[in-house]
């Protein structure tokens, strides 16, 4: 429970206006409603009882029926204006919700980020957040204009019909309430959370499915995975039935609530007038009110159902948005001096088994340094590390005279690029691709990193910067994606640039172009490469071996 | 484009292409329970005639026993929800069937595609087999039953009333038909915002699945701010045609709440005119009975409730509309299927040799004739995009050639042969996949084999021992936790384990580095000196150098 109630402050914090407005309207259109049908009731049970009485004329009909008008007319408007702001109100909290995630991944360590899996992120931000807009909507406003409600009428019934009718409603209503909402939840929170789980399990393997296909069949795991994905979707099935059928007995004791606060109000209503405490309209009064109140419990139903789904949903969210806080960095540097890395020790990711020990290393703006040595041996690492994605274990790392931990994002991002060993790209056409680097640059712009990366020519055969590029970057071929991710790179403009196996997938005369290109177009950069390839390590002013 | 097959012939004759098939599995339950829920909606004419039994009796001084009144309300009651449970159990099931045959559908099909599906990507895919048929269960649980009790409660309620007095069933005839007219235009505003909505959710999930890929890149390049701007602003979008949707929605149950109200307030102030004394007109000889105003009172409002029943699920109607029209958009997005089924089969017998005779391309250019003798290593080389790796996707039956043939260990590789075939097959992918399971399983891919071996001959048994969590490690989806070189190596493992007869590997030494390169060709030539055939896609000179020969694909040719 506690994580819902973090949720739900955290929602209420972004639209306190909009829900406690939602909330008073709720409140309003309930009351309303209760006072419409107990008001109807009496009206024509006294006018009756006028009428039989032969005191028709003196009765007087307008201020009731204008008050019937008035609750009628005004319980719909307040009904439509509690819906929309309370919908909109949770919906723009849900947005911010969202974007709080992304921004909790934008800003995850490497080695958490590159472990994702996208489809499970994917089911967190879709699949959780939408879970939640049950947490204000059904579950939280209408407890408590219930609970209001039924005060408020409870103390009107027992002034007007007697305290023996207006105890049974309220206690009847809060008491049968809770008990049913108990009885339920104690069924469903597991079932809608496990319900939930084998969704999202189902939506995963889909993905991966999908995404693997051609791999799958060849491996003769295709109907396989077909089969692991409708396992979970059975699952599903399965637990879903057991939670609509607990759903379906909690409304029908819901229903059963009503009717039974209504027969016992009949029942006390009834005897009253016999035994003469109150007129036959007040008995009507408090039967048709009864019978109005029902509506405070109604929600219920959806509440129970889905609790544990909503519980399970918020305790996820709410810790990723708990580690996403947005670290505040003071420093900015400069980019006066070099890049200095100063007898830096590297662990693995997420292990202490020192990948690089005690290395230094000084790149001037203008020096291109190439590292080699077998993969696995670290190469990447540090270049990770100098871009400030992987934790330094021993020593420092230093640009303009600033460890570059220390560095403001924003900043650091400009002042350094790296290309990374697997870079993405997204469907969308090549100048959108390259102006993820730099929204603001122009086609002329574009143009020329493409040129420099040895990319124009092709691509003027084709659409130019319009060309597309399907998901997953396919349609182009690994080095077109290759040397566009590498212009991408270009287009920043940065001071330090790091490559990692910048050349990958080029034919010699090609990553010798390139890399030339690399140079023209940034002489005053340090450029520090990972470089396995002759074409790069002769390209570099020098290199270092790492073993 | 794949034939799927619909259980009855009957439903596949139906004019509406893939809607209606889908929901034909649900038909007879959800009949039964329209049946139960107009019984169940029924006893409120019978409570209502009990309370107004009592209540006027009060007023005539009739003995009326407060336990009997309330006993046999809350008996009736008592009958009302167990007939709405039977009701809403079968239109659940009912709900359950039909969505779950649309997903086993959805996977059936996507298992059985060559390419990807035009119709979106893996995020849109499981938008559609996921939250969106998930639509359909209110719309079938809700609608189906209102339906019913729309044609049978209103009549029931006027001809009640008419019996009692002709004036209020007159109210009710001249307020009642106004209520359909409006709730069809607002129907058709509520199907057209609910489409736009079902598109914005799939194009936000495609946004979102690549964007989450590619995370790492969208940080180094400094953009994660520009991303969260464009997602904000989708997400934006989203949530306004949401409330475009839920406004009408709140609109059109707001104006008939309001019909509602105004049919009721006036049927209450003729009934109260005519219970003072003051209308002497409307019923059937002498003045309205209190017992008979109570009970209209009491009815007025169950004559509206069906017909605002029905306009809540007609924005169902609407979700469901969307979702149905989006299935059909799906089914019919067709590509070509792959050859089999993509399961696991006996090993076609034979020798695996492999001949191709002019086998086009999707892209149109012909392929020379290709003869690969079993045990015999090949390259296939040429310039990006010439179709080296279609060309191998074509050995292993993922895309079927625009004419010509491929022929494989003496037989035409067909649906029939495929999974035979591919069982004969090591794969080794440009761009390697890690499914969501541990290392162990993406390696072994449950078939029998020596993994540590495979491990080994791959260069890889120290990387994969250094893992913090061994062969239990869950990796990322493209090896995330692992550089290139070892992810690469990675499929080479998976690839010979099992010893497959025939390896068919694309670009096998692209992202390593010299030393890594050598040990994969070694890997790979190990093979080769076991007797397995070798075919590879390559740019690499030093592999191409080390194969029996070189085919060379493309304008190079």
């Amino acid at each position: 429970m506690r994580p819902l109630w973090q949720i739900f402050r955290v929602i209420l914090r972004d639209q306190r206006l909009s829900l406690s407005r939602g909330a008073v309207l709720s409140f309003v259109v309930l009351a309303m409603g209760a006072a419409l049908l107990g008001l109807s009731g009496w009206f024509i049970t006294a006018a009756a009882a006028a009428g039989l009485a032969g005191m028709g004329t003196v009765f007087d009909v307008f201020r009731p029926s204008a008050m019937v008008r008035f609750l009628a007319l005004g319980r719909a408007a307040a009904r439509y204006g509690e819906r929309l702001l309370t919908h909109d109100a949770t919906l723009r909290a849900l947005e911010g919700l969202r974007l709080r995630l992304l921004d909790g991944l934008v800003a995850a360590p490497h080695g958490r980020m590159v472990r994702l899996r996208a489809a499970q992120a994917l089911n967190r931000l879709t699949s959780d957040i939408d879970a939640l807009d049950g947490v204000p909507l059904r579950l939280v406003l209408p407890v408590l204009a219930g609970l209001a409600t039924l005060l408020a009428a409870s103390a009107v019934l027992w002034a007007l019909v007697g305290p023996s009718v207006a105890l049974w409603v309220f206690l009847g209503f809060s008491l049968g309430a809770g008990l049913i909402f108990w009885q339920t939840t104690r069924q469903t929170a597991s079932l809608s959370r496990r319900a939930e789980a084998a969704g999202q399990a189902f939506r995963a393997r889909l993905i991966d499915l999908i995404r693997a296909r051609g791999d799958l069949a060849v491996q003769g795991r295709l109907t396989a995975q077909a089969e692991h994905a409708l396992a979970a979707d059975e699952r599903r099935r399965l637990l879903r039935r057991a939670q609509d059928r607990a759903e379906r007995l909690a409304g029908a004791a819901i229903q059963m609530l009503g009717t039974l606060v209504a027969a016992g109000v009949l029942w006390l209503g009834i005897s009253l007038v016999r035994s003469g405490v109150i007129a036959p309209a007040f008995a009507a009064l408090g039967f048709l009110t009864a019978l109005a109140l029902a509506e405070t419990v109604a929600p219920l139903r959806r509440a129970a159902s889905d609790l544990g789904r909503m519980a399970e949903a918020a305790r996820r969210v709410s810790r990723d948005i708990a580690g996403a806080l947005p670290e505040e960095r003071r420093a900015s540097g400069t980019t006066e001096a070099p890049l200095c890395i100063d007898s830096v020790t590297l662990h693995r990711v997420q292990s202490a088994v020192p990948i690089i020990r005690d290395l230094s290393l000084t790149v001037r703006y203008g020096e291109t340094v190439a590292l080699t040595g077998p993969s696995g041996v670290g190469k990447s690492t540090l270049l990770l590390a100098v871009a400030a994605l992987h934790p330094v274990a021993a020593g420092r790392i230093t640009l303009g005279g600033l460890p570059v931990a220390d560095w403001g994002e924003a900043e650091l991002r400009r002042a350094v690029t790296m290309l990374p060993q697997r870079s993405a790209l997204m469907t969308g056409t090549v100048a959108e691709a390259l102006r993820l680097a730099d929204p603001d640059a122009d086609d002329e712009a574009l143009w020329e990193v493409l040129e420099r990366a040895q990319l124009a020519q092709t691509l003027r055969g084709r659409d130019g910067l319009q060309t597309m590029i399907a998901a997953r970057g396919s349609g182009l071929s690994g080095g077109e994606a290759r040397r566009l991710t590498l212009a991408r790179a270009l287009l920043r403009r940065p001071r330090v640039l790091l490559l990692d196996e910048p050349t990958e997938g080029l034919d010699r005369p090609t990553a010798e172009a390139v890399l030339e290109g690399v140079r023209t177009y940034l002489p005053e950069a340090a450029v520090l490469i990972a470089a396995h390839r002759a074409a790069e390590q002769r390209f570099a002013d020098r290199t270092l071996a790492l073993s | 484009m794949t034939e799927d097959t619909p259980d009855r012939d009957e439903a596949r004759a139906e004019p509406a292409g893939g809607a209606e098939p889908i929901l034909a599995a649900g038909r007879d339950r959800l009949r039964r329970a329209a049946l139960l829920s107009v019984l169940a909606a029924l006893i409120w004419p019978l409570q209502a005639a009990l309370v107004a039994h009592a209540l006027g009796g009060l007023l005539t001084g009739a003995d009326v026993s407060p336990l009997t009144v309330a006993l046999g309300f809350a008996a009736l009651g008592a009958g009302r929800a167990i007939l709405g449970v039977l009701s809403e159990t079968q239109s659940q099931l009912a709900a359950e069937t039909v969505i779950h045959a649309a997903r086993a559908r959805v996977v059936a099909q996507e298992a059985r595609r060559a390419g990807d599906s035009p119709f979106g990507g893996a995020g849109s895919l499981a938008a559609l087999a996921g939250e969106k048929l998930d639509l359909l269960a209110p719309y079938l649980t809700r609608y189906a039953p209102a339906r019913a009790r729309v044609m049978v409660l209103p009549l029931v309620i006027l001809a009640l009333a008419l019996w009692q007095s002709w004036a209020v069933a007159l109210v009710l005839i001249v307020s009642g038909p106004l209520i359909p007219v409006f709730m069809a235009l607002v129907g058709m505003a509520a199907k057209e915002a609910s489409q736009r909505q079902m598109v914005e959710i799939g194009g936000l999930n495609d946004l979102l699945v690549e964007r989450l890929s590619a995370l790492v890149d969208i940080r180094l390049l400094g953009a994660g701010a520009a991303v969260r701007d464009g997602f904000a602003a989708k997400a934006g979008d989203l949530r306004r045609r949401t409330m475009a949707v839920l406004q009408i929605a709140f609109l059109s149950s707001t104006v008939l709440e309001l019909f509602a109200a105004i049919g009721v307030a006036m049927v209450a102030v003729y009934i109260g005119f005519s219970l003072l004394g003051e209308l002497s007109f409307g019923s059937w000889g002498g003045p309205i009975s209190a017992q008979a105003g109570i009970f209209l009172l009491l009815l007025a409002p169950e004559f509206y409730q069906p017909m605002r029943d029905l306009s809540a699920a007609w924005h169902d109607k609407a979700a469901a509309d969307a979702v149905l029209k989006e299935m059909e958009a799906w089914q019919s997005a067709g590509t070509d299927s792959l050859l089999g089924q993509g399961g696991r089969a006996e090993p076609l017998p034979g020798a695996p040799a492999i001949s191709l005779r002019g086998c086009r391309l999707p892209g149109g250019t012909t392929l020379p004739d290709i003869d690969i003798a079993p045990g015999e290593s090949v390259a296939l080389t040429g310039p990006s995009g010439a179709g080296k790796t279609t060309t191998l996707r074509m050995i292993a039956g993922l895309v079927v050639p625009g004419s010509g043939q491929v022929r494989v260990a003496g037989q035409e590789l067909s649906d029939a042969t495929a999974d035979g075939w591919r069982a004969r097959l090591g794969w080794m992918p440009q761009a390697p996949h890690f499914l969501n399971a541990s290392l162990r399983r993406n390696l072994t891919l449950e078939r029998e084999g020596d993994l540590p071996a495979a491990l080994t001959q791959s260069a890889v048994r120290e990387v994969v021992e250094a893992l913090p969590q061994g062969l239990n490690t869950r990796l990322g989806e493209t090896g995330g936790g692992l550089s290139g070189g070892e992810a690469r190596r990675l499929t080479l493992a998976r690839a010979i384990y099992g010893g497959p007869e025939v390896i068919l590997a694309d670009e096998p030494t692209a992202d390593l580095d010299s030393r890594t390169a050598q040990a994969v060709i070694e890997g790979l030539m190990a093979e080769v000196a076991r007797g397995a055939t070798l075919i590879v896609a390559t740019h690499d000179p030093a592999l191409a150098a080390r194969m029996d020969r070189v085919i060379p694909i493309g304008a190079g040719a």
